[in-house]
């Protein structure tokens, strides 16, 4: 008699059980786990010899140079993709918002790359910044300006990759804003025409307000998937030349295997950084978003 | 203030054409509704005015002169939305100041107007408030304000009472018909609702298919309907129609001009009778109206009074005078028409 | 004349727009294209310079050799058997939670949907140590598991499946009650009907994302048996040489064309799906 009640209290966690340990095994435990790695030397070969070593990892990862190097050359790159992609995208959007086929090809053709492996797209720029034989070069010697070494030079690896970035995302954050740009209601554009609206101030005052939400979830995407950066890095320039495209995430990925308690402490500032621009994100999301 | 001419317009969509060879003049400081069914061409012809869906051929004149080249915000014409198409982003003083600020209005001048306007539309105090805090009646006068403030010589509405609820809806129908009183201006209404056109308009042009069917005022469009389509478009139920059996030819008369009994009255007292079953009967309190079965023809009887039941056979009888006929090409024919006087003879003798 | 004019305008405007969109479109198609071009030529042919655009011969030969440089078979069968899983394991575990937080009211739930949302937002980049080091007490490092089993909990689908669930009108669930319907019928027959377009997005996101994952199983791999074909070819740097760009490219294409193939079909579908990952 008293079995269906039971049962039927049970029944939720029952179904979100599987949900949760997974979640629990793979995100929670790992996070807490990183944190106390983060204060231990931790011996790969035998785990009883690992110790406690409190604030030494952190102390260590905050004197050494290599690391504000990777920080900074993240923050650099957060920076260039984040400014380019944001700019390029909205240009993009506006120009191909009106629905036309032509336009869906041109969309479709502008986000092939988002779906295509980091590892084709790394491969085929780095095949394409050859700095003898690669197209670029190319390209530039025809237009008779001078060829770049592109990724083998320490000065212009990190605009290189950048150039990698935003020309595979582009694609993705442009639909994203036409997807918001259709949004739109027609009619706010004619009552705008009939207040004698000039193009500039329609885009300034109508446009760019109704699709900020969109854009502001854009950026704190951008921003948290580019501190994050790793694959293009690895593939194209394995954190050279000399350092200059060594970012957080191929840092700790350096220290993975030689210092885990180092790399760990490594992880958890990086962590604290995606934390606090996902906190920002929602703090303002909340003030921002009660309009319709 | 002015008057709007159409000549000779043509309008396609997508190769479709929606509007052929239109001409109409909508008369200055008029209030003028354009009402039909859904997809007649009333809100395109509306767009054109405004110059947001311009016409594909001919040309329409604002105050005589053609506006085909000129942009929607320098006609002098403003525009109430269905969906009121208020600036989301922005309060109730920026959606109002928009049109003002484009335009040039010193600060000083536009501060004075917008405290005017929101005086007569009642939105004084919602002034800093944005759209999404407003209710769907304050939105609709933040519409109306915003139209009001440019101080147009020609104010267009597109079916701007649509999404009200029925008693607000007939609050603001008086509201519109005051300020078009007060203003003086232009007023062209768009509306499939003929009840609205009715109330409200000086002039009804009656459109269907891209055509106008008529063009007059209220009186004249109910008791002359110059063809079917308007006769049973116009009034609440429509016109009764029935098949005269020659020449494809119809009779009509109106809901209300039908006289029930129980005997079959003197023989000459009215001029067509028919016996028949009441189907149906609705009491709307003041009036009652009966549906009626009479052979294959079935007609709708308004009547003051609510003496008959379901199921009540009853005699109908309608007065010569209240009788319409229509021709084999669905126009109607006047009185004086020979075939008019044929065709009321035909009646009397049916059975 | 006044409509002449303007229509000639019009026409040179749409002109100047569509060559404008044609340059924008070949500089995201044309990599591609170079790709296939190089993947067909000789060695030669890729040191000339001017380049050569179009191969006189189609080597395709390249293809073979490229395939040679390793186990690429195994590589392909890993990274089908890995996305695979995933996506069906994915979705055992996603549809009962996402109806649990969906429909049912219990305690703690907005903790543990906090936790899901947690989920989302922690990179693989953050956690993959622990991972690594749990599958190694697990003694698991030397099978597909720790390429599979992480991604069980699809913290994203579970938010989607979520919103989709939640706006299936509270009637349709209490008319179906009304008919007797079982909660595991109602699931069955109503709710999953229903979030098809939920559960399509999902799957083409999954797909598209784990079959391209290239850090992740670079982390958790030490032995060629386990590798997926992402990682198969990268490599192929490192085992063709740094310049052999035409075996290199041959490899690129065959990691790919799948993806491209399914998107030429579906293109429509997977950009809806992408976008609208986005903007939920």
């Amino acid at each position: 008699m008293n079995r269906k009640p039971i049962w039927e209290a049970l029944r939720p966690y029952v179904l979100i059980a599987p949900a949760m340990a997974g979640i629990g095994m793979f995100v929670v435990y790992p996070v807490i786990y990183l944190v106390y790695l983060s204060f231990h030397k931790y011996n790969l070969m035998n785990k009883a010899k690992s110790k406690f070593i409190g604030w030494d990892n952190f102390t260590q990862l905050l004197t050494r140079g290599d690391f504000y190097k990777a920080l900074g050359n993240t923050a650099v790159y957060t920076l260039g993709v984040v400014v380019l992609t944001m700019l390029l995208s909205l240009l993009i959007a506006v120009w191909l918002n009106k629905k036309t086929r032509f336009n869906a090809v041109v969309q479709a053709g502008i986000f092939t790359p988002h779906i295509v492996s980091i590892v084709s797209v790394a491969f085929v720029w780095m095949w394409l910044m050859e700095p003898d034989q690669g197209v670029l070069n190319f390209v530039l010697r025809s237009l008779g300006i001078p060829a770049s070494d592109w990724l083998q030079s320490s000065k212009t690896a990190m605009i290189s990759v950048i150039i990698v970035s935003v020309w595979q995302s582009i694609g993705y954050y442009a639909l994203i804003i036409v997807a918001a740009l259709q949004s739109i209601s027609p009619s706010i554009y004619e009552a705008a025409a009939l207040d004698n609206a000039s193009r500039f101030k329609v885009f300034t005052k109508i446009t760019l307000p109704l699709i900020s939400p969109q854009l502001f979830f854009i950026l704190i995407i951008m921003t948290i998937g580019s501190f994050k950066v790793f694959d293009t890095v690895k593939i194209m320039t394995g954190g050279g030349p000399n350092g200059a495209t060594d970012t957080l995430v191929y840092y700790i990925y350096g220290f993975r295997t030689t210092n885990i308690g180092y790399s760990a402490a490594t992880s958890v500032v990086l962590m604290l950084i995606i934390g606090l621009l996902t906190f920002v994100y929602f703090r303002l999301l909340a003030r921002k978003v009660h309009y319709q | 203030m002015a008057s709007i001419q159409f000549v000779d317009v043509s309008k396609t969509f997508d190769k479709q054409a929606v509007i052929r060879d239109l001409n109409l003049t909508i008369e200055d400081g008029k209030f003028t509704v354009l009402v039909g069914p859904s997809g007649c061409g009333k809100t395109t012809l509306l767009r054109m005015i405004a110059g947001i869906g311009p016409h594909t051929s001919g040309r329409v004149l604002i105050d005589g002169k053609d506006v085909s080249r000129i942009p929607p915000g320098q006609r002098g014409v403003a525009m109430v939305f269905q969906n009121y198409a208020i600036y989301p982003t922005m309060s109730v003083r920026e959606n109002i100041e928009f049109g003002l600020k484009n335009n040039k209005v010193p600060k000083a001048e536009r501060k004075r107007l917008i405290e005017s306007i929101c005086e007569t539309v009642g939105l004084a105090e919602y002034l800093d408030r944005k759209p999404s805090d407003l209710s769907g009646g304050q939105r609709q006068r933040v519409a109306l304000a915003r139209a009001m403030v440019k101080k147009p010589s020609v104010f267009l509405m597109d079916e701007p009472l649509s999404n009200l609820d029925a008693k607000l809806r007939v609050q603001m129908r008086i509201e519109l018909i005051e300020l078009h009183k007060k203003l003086g201006t232009t007023f062209v209404y768009v509306t499939h609702d003929q009840v609205e056109a009715m109330s409200m308009a000086d002039t009804i042009v009656l459109m269907n298919k891209g055509e106008i069917q008529q063009e007059a005022a209220p009186e004249a469009i109910y008791h002359q309907p110059n063809n079917l389509f308007t006769a049973q478009f116009i009034g609440v139920p429509p016109m009764n129609i029935g098949e005269l059996g020659t020449e494809g030819a119809r009779f009509g008369f109106r809901p209300e001009h039908a006289v029930l009994s129980r005997q079959l009255p003197p023989e000459s007292a009215l001029h067509y009778q028919t016996r028949g079953t009441i189907i149906t009967r609705e009491m709307l309190g003041s009036e009652t109206i009966y549906q009626i079965r009479s052979g294959s023809d079935s007609f709708m009887v308004k009547s003051a009074e609510d003496l008959y039941r379901v199921d009540e056979e009853v005699f109908l009888g309608v007065d010569a005078s209240k009788l319409h006929f229509f021709g084999g090409d669905e126009r109607r024919l006047e009185s004086s028409d020979p075939r008019a006087a044929g065709y009321l003879e035909l009646l009397r003798r049916r059975p | 004349m006044n409509t002449l004019d303007s229509s000639y305008f019009n026409w040179l405007k749409s002109a100047v727009g569509i060559a404008f969109k044609i340059v924008i479109l070949a500089v995201f198609i044309f990599p591609f294209l170079w790709m296939i071009s190089t993947s067909l030529q000789t060695f030669r042919e890729t040191l000339a310079f001017p380049p050569t655009w179009i191969p006189a011969v189609p080597q395709w030969g390249n293809f073979a050799e490229a395939m040679r440089a390793g186990p690429f078979l195994t590589y392909a069968k890993n990274s089908l058997i890995i996305t695979v899983s995933i996506i069906v394991i994915q979705f055992a575990v996603m549809i009962p939670a996402a109806y649990a937080f969906a429909k049912y009211r219990f305690a703690l739930k907005n903790v543990l949907f906090g936790l899901v949302l947690l989920a989302f937002m922690i990179p693989g980049q953050i956690t993959f140590i622990p991972v690594y080091l749990m599958m190694a007490d697990m003694d698991l490092i030397h099978t597909l598991w720790p390429q599979i089993i992480p991604f069980m909990s699809n913290a994203f689908g579970i938010f989607l499946l979520r919103q989709y669930f939640m706006q299936i009108p509270e009637e349709i669930i209490e008319a179906a009650r009304l008919d007797n319907a079982g909660e595991w019928k109602l699931v069955r027959k109503i709710m999953i009907p229903m979030a098809k377009p939920a559960l399509a997005t999902i799957a083409l996101f999954s797909f598209v994302s784990h079959w391209n994952e290239y850090f992740w199983p670079l982390v958790m791999t030490n032995s060629a048996s386990i590798r997926p074909l992402t990682l198969g070819i990268s490599m192929l740097r490192e085992t063709e040489g740094i310049s052999n760009w035409h075996i290199i490219m041959a490899g690129n294409v065959v990691l790919v064309i799948p993806i491209l193939i399914v998107y030429l079909f579906c293109s429509k579908q997977i950009v809806k799906a992408f976008v609208y990952s986005g903007i939920k």
